[in-house]
């Protein structure tokens, strides 16, 4: 029981993030369709600092895994941002691109790196059992508090803060709703746009760290995220672009795919004629139904997906 | 000191291929309220975004209290005083009234927002220009009215000193307009300078101090209002006199080939019915027009009639025929035309050519497609080819020009060649010479009389009151969702209409 | 004055939607291939001219016309299913519809024609019109979710995509072969449900995985171009797409018209799958995490062939010859997802396409202007 709580704490945590990000990118009118590709090179930054800084204190580890997952997820979000706000290219066709370059450019990294440092290990793994240690603030029995939950929950009271309380998140969802009218008033949509995107990078690539050090301790970078990003974003849709609501989606969905994990430690559904691979659909067949539900009325931002071209008014 | 506030002195603004300003000069005096006149295309929309910082001038000074300033962006105008309520609303729809009035000016304390002083100050400015609006409330959730009180305090709560009124009326009805006006000229009174852009001469005559003609991106003149009269200020827009009047016989109405009982349309937006309870009758060889102010219904009405939405209650009859229940294809094909309200949410598909807009709704006819489902593309060529000689539709390379790329009166040209050459028996034209030049309305409108005289029924659906005291035979007054009158054009003035679309008046149908 | 109107001439080559075209497919590929080229140049400076030469050249590695020959004929093999995918991708596209579900469906499309394949010996074409149902059933369900519930496809994609991924597992799960995690071989287990050759091996140095998935799926694409640009049905379609607005109020089903196109989406993509494995070339693995890649190189193919069903046979053929060649390459020094690294460059290069055009045209507008 304790193990289900952690998991769906975890990943509850994973999603929670990452559809955070979702959030400030589409309100600023950005969809982020890439924000999978963007976990996976947070969760590269992240592996990286774990790898080669070891040996700091806990602590400093976690700030410094932490700054990676963020930098690495930063950066590769502009991809995005340039593509989307400067080239008003089709952000559906950014955010696939993203995704499969994602996977693509961390297999072919991580493998140079382990081949160079021996040239029989071709595979596309990084390991981190020491360094997860570090993560754990405090055990109780098999449940495990990560200090990334709390980070999550700090997050989330920020993001909550920021949209609602303050100049910035007001100005960000005028640029997702009407960005003429944001204009007219002297905001700068672009650099807003931008600053939502970037955001959701930075949300999203610590997302990436979390999820890759949920439940193992070495991560295959050619099998990516599994299509988390795209949960994250059904999370997004069901919790209609609020942080509050997302949260509780995000506790959901973590549920689900706890079990997909320790069902297996439970007498009673180890003991139901259920195939394993039942319950690895779950979490995607529940955000179908989901999004099913809940895509009718939605209230996404109304002008996100559109390019913003000044000239047009 | 001089008495100007703002001076914008020959002004010049070129796009790809057309000069949009040409030479234009505008003197804002201080505490005046200045017209500024001139058709659809005349370049009021230009100058205005020059004056508030969205375009560059090519060529052309202004002047701020004598003081040459440029103004790069809206944040330029807004330092130097200058406000805009655009035609479209700029509000955030699911912001409050105060939030959206905040936006840009926003007052922080420790990084967070701070509303308290921002509502004082907005309720003040409320109080002082009987500006009624309440601030917590959403803007989605509230009226028309209201949302343009929202647009006037943005400015004011900016200081600002120059008020620019972009066509404000057109979204209003008849008793909101004069008390806009009457708020146009308190703020005035308290030495607010007001640019007031309209094509509406009775409003222009009624409200403002002097008036600036623009035509087909000229300056043509400014005048004093006092000295002058609508005919001739219309005279100097349009560039020679225009009959008011439109030249048509008496209508000889024959049977009855709609008809409309107890039809009631359900609101995508309220829980009450967009359209309730209406019944009426269009005859051959009349055109019947429903007048009303935007937002009454006339939409849904026609929504219900051309089958895109279905009825909540009703029937519609076509030739007798019962159609309520059949498809927009079905409707069509037994003799229904729709020139649609908006050209390019429904009438065209711009990305299309426009031979293949003008077969949008007959390429499935055995003349355009083989029984192999292969498209006939030269006897849709030759097709679009007549239409757009007959109608005289312009574009860059004819038959094969991209929808997009044509003029918005063009565009229109092609949708009434489309409708009028399917030969209906019933014609749906709604607010068909919306966004469209003078001459291509005199067109228009003499080609919904041409149907008429053919025998065809017309129902036409139009907001400006020119177009509905002179074109149809008969009027139907549309009030939240309900037919509230019936008049005959010269049994009614202007006046008693208005009360009428108000809901000021109603009276049961004949 | 010759010169002048040779001059002349090039420019209206230029201006030309088709050469424009064709000109930016080439940025994006020569983009592409300048960025995996560096990244290999960083990983180790080399052997990168050799190895960029190797996924450039591919079967041309052999220097024995017959083998190279023979290597060719795979090549197509598995042109075949991606040109599917391609088909599928850019028939969606044009009715405004992002069907990234292509691999969901080429899955579907796989279990079906397999299970029927192994576990009841059913003739090929059976299989083939299985995996075809089924993948069009699929899209039907991305479409009729979008068309209404106003579900994003791209997002009901993906879930579906991994949803089908499981299912197909368990079921072919039934009929692998008991020591690996692969379902058994057509040849040996099933070999009516082969695809025939109709003498085509003998044309690839009997090359047995060259079959009639080949021209067949030549045949399709033309069959989509003339289907997109010269029947009824294609301009409903594609006014749908354009503005489904306006094909509502011009009397076309557009909710129906939505779900018809990812049906046939869906379609085309199952039939891909069995393209592939219908041939034998390939075995499905059970224990596979990963949603087949074909689907998303076909969003690269797609978009590379400039949305053209024709163009997309050339595309499609491109992607498949370096990621063919990506296995050429020296396997000591990188790793053969280079050319997927490639792959994905090229597609986020493709979303500036557009771009590219406009810089074009205006380029040459200036031109004008300036004479």
């Amino acid at each position: 029981m304790a193990l289900l709580l952690q998991y769906t704490l975890i990943y509850a945590s994973v999603l929670l993030l990452v559809a955070l990000g979702g959030c400030f990118s589409e309100h600023s009118g950005v969809i982020n369709l890439g924000l999978e590709g963007i976990m996976v090179m947070g969760a590269l930054g992240g592996a990286l600092v774990m790898k080669g800084m070891a040996d700091l204190p806990a602590l400093l580890l976690i700030v410094a895994v932490v700054f990676g997952s963020v930098l690495f997820g930063v950066v590769y979000s502009l991809l995005l941002a340039v593509a989307a706000i400067h080239l008003k290219a089709d952000q559906t066709l950014v955010g696939t691109a993203m995704n499969l370059l994602g996977t693509a450019a961390a297999t072919v990294f991580v493998k140079a790196l382990n081949m160079a440092e021996d040239a029989s290990n071709v595979s596309s793994s990084i390991q981190y059992i020491e360094q997860k240690k570090a993560f754990s603030l405090l055990k109780i029995g098999n449940f495990e508090l990560s200090w990334f939950m709390v980070l999550a929950v700090v997050l989330l009271v920020i993001s909550h803060v920021v949209l609602y309380h303050t100049k910035f998140g007001l100005r960000l969802m005028a640029c997702g709703e009407h960005p003429q009218a944001a204009d007219s008033v002297g905001i700068n949509v672009y650099k807003m746009r931008y600053a939502g995107v970037l955001i959701s990078g930075m949300l999203g690539g610590i997302g990436g760290i979390v999820y890759i050090t949920a439940g193992v301790s070495e991560w295959k970078f050619e099998n990516g995220v599994a299509g988390f990003g795209f949960l994250a974003l059904a999370v997004m849709i069901f919790g209609q672009w609020k942080p509050g609501l997302i949260a509780m989606a995000a506790v959901l969905f973590g549920l689900f795919r706890a079990l997909s994990n320790v069902y297996s430690g439970f007498d009673a559904l180890a003991a139901l004629p259920i195939p394993s691979t039942l319950y690895n659909m779950f979490p995607y067949m529940i955000s179908l139904l989901v999004l099913a539900v809940f895509s009718g009325n939605s209230r996404a931002p109304k002008a996100e997906g559109i390019p913003y071209d000044k000239g047009k008014r | 000191m001089g008495e100007f506030a703002i001076e914008m002195l020959h002004i010049t603004k070129r796009f790809a291929g057309i000069v949009a300003n040409d030479d234009i000069t505008l003197q804002l005096k201080k505490g005046e309220i200045h017209a500024l006149l001139g058709e659809n295309g005349a370049g009021k929309s230009t100058l205005m975004s020059v004056l508030f910082g969205l375009y560059q001038p090519e060529e052309g000074k202004i002047y701020k209290d004598g003081k040459e300033v440029e103004i790069r962006n809206p944040n330029d105008a807004n330092d130097l005083g200058i406000g805009m309520v655009h035609q479209h609303f700029k509000l955030v729809e699911c912001f409050s009234v105060l939030d959206n009035i905040i936006l840009g000016m926003e007052t922080t304390k420790g990084g967070l927002l701070k509303k308290d002083d921002a509502r004082k100050k907005v309720m003040e400015l409320s109080e002082r220009y009987h500006l009624q609006v309440e601030p917590d409330a959403l803007i989605e959730d509230i009226t028309v009215g209201m949302q343009q009180r929202t647009e006037i305090l943005k400015m004011l709560y900016r200081d600002n000193e120059i008020l620019i009124f972009d066509e404000p009326t057109a979204v209003l009805a008849v008793q909101e307009i004069a008390e806009l006006m009457q708020i146009m000229k308190g703020l005035a009174a308290e030495g607010k300078s007001i640019l007031f852009i309209s094509h509406k001469l009775n409003e222009i005559m009624e409200v403002a101090d002097r008036c600036t003609i623009l035509r087909k991106g000229k300056y043509v003149g400014t005048v004093d209002i006092k000295d002058t009269t609508p005919e001739k200020l219309s005279a100097m827009m349009v560039g020679r006199d225009v009959s008011f009047t439109v030249d048509k016989k008496p209508a000889r109405p024959g049977r009855v080939v709609l008809d409309v009982n107890h039809m009631s349309v359900a609101s995508n937006r309220h829980k009450k019915d967009a359209v309730h309870d209406v019944s009426f009758q269009v005859k051959s060889g009349e055109i019947v027009c429903v007048a009303g102010i935007d937002g009454n219904g006339q939409t849904e009405l026609i929504y219900g009639l051309s089958g895109l939405e279905p009825l909540s209650n009703g029937t519609i009859s076509l030739n007798g025929q019962d159609v309520t229940r059949e498809s927009i294809r079905q409707r069509s094909i037994l003799g229904t035309s729709h020139i649609p309200e908006d050209r390019h949410k429904h009438g065209l598909v711009l990305d299309y050519s426009l031979e293949n807009n003008i077969v949008l709704e007959r390429y499935f006819e055995p003349e355009f497609t083989d029984r192999f489902g292969l498209l006939k593309r030269k006897e849709i060529r030759e097709y679009a080819q007549r239409l757009i000689e007959e109608y005289d539709v312009r574009s860059g390379q004819g038959a094969v020009s991209v929808t997009r790329s044509m003029s918005g009166g063009n565009q229109q040209k092609a949708i009434i060649a489309r409708e009028i050459d399917k030969n209906p028996d019933f014609l749906i034209a709604v607010q068909p010479t919306r966004g469209v030049d003078v001459g291509a309305i005199e067109f228009i409108h003499k080609q919904l009389i041409a149907q008429r005289d053919a025998g065809k029924a017309v129902l036409l659906v139009s907001l400006e009151l020119d177009e509905v005291m002179d074109v149809p035979d008969r009027i139907l007054v549309m009030y939240e969702g309900e037919l509230v009158g019936e008049f005959k054009p010269d049994e009614i003035t202007v006046e008693e209409l208005g009360l009428y679309m108000t809901g000021a008046k109603r009276r049961e149908q004949a | 004055m010759r010169r002048e109107n040779e001059k002349k001439s090039f420019e209206q080559l230029l201006n030309r939607e088709g050469v424009q075209s064709l000109i930016a497919s080439f940025i994006c590929i020569v983009l592409g291939l300048l960025a995996g080229y560096i990244v290999l140049l960083c990983i180790n400076p080399a052997g990168a001219g050799r190895a960029i030469v190797s996924i450039l050249k591919n079967f041309m590695y052999f220097p024995r016309p017959a083998v190279a020959l023979e290597y060719f004929g795979s090549t197509l093999a598995k042109t075949a299913p991606l040109l599917m995918c391609t088909l599928s991708i850019l028939f969606a596209y044009k009715v405004g519809l992002f069907n990234i579900g292509a691999s969901g469906q080429y899955a579907v499309g796989a279990g079906l024609s397999l299970y029927l394949a192994l576990a009841f010996q059913m003739p090929w074409f059976v299989c083939l019109a299985a995996a075809m149902v089924g993948g069009g059933i699929l899209g039907g369900v991305a479409g009729a979710l979008k068309a209404y519930l106003n579900v994003n496809e791209v997002i009901a994609g993906i879930m579906l995509n991994w949803i089908s991924l499981y299912s197909v597992n368990m079921l072919l799960t039934k009929v692998k072969e008991s020591s690996t995690t692969y379902t058994g071989a057509l040849r040996t287990n099933s070999p009516g449900a082969l695809l025939p050759s109709m003498g085509l091996a003998g044309l690839f140095s009997g090359n047995k995985y060259v079959t009639i998935a080949i021209p067949l799926s030549v045949l399709i694409a033309v069959w989509v171009f003339v289907v997109m640009e010269k029947t009824k049905l294609g301009y409903e379609l594609k006014a749908t797409g354009l503005n489904k607005n306006a094909a509502k109020y011009a009397g076309m089903k557009e909710k129906r018209n939505m779900i018809l196109t990812m049906v046939i989406s869906g379609c085309l993509s199952g039939l891909g799958a069995a393209f592939l494995y219908l041939s034998g070339i390939e075995q499905w693995s059970c224990a596979q995490t990963a949603v087949p890649a074909m689907g998303f190189n076909g969003i690269a193919a797609a978009f590379l062939g400039m949305l053209h069903p024709i163009g997309g046979i050339f595309s499609a053929y491109f992607i498949q010859h370096i990621t063919s060649g990506g296995s050429y390459i020296d396997k000591m020094v990188y790793c053969s997802q280079i050319s997927d690294l490639i792959s994905a460059i090229i597609i986020y290069f493709c979303s500036f396409v557009l771009f590219f055009k406009v810089c074009m045209k205006r380029q040459l507008s200036k031109k004008k202007g300036g004479q």
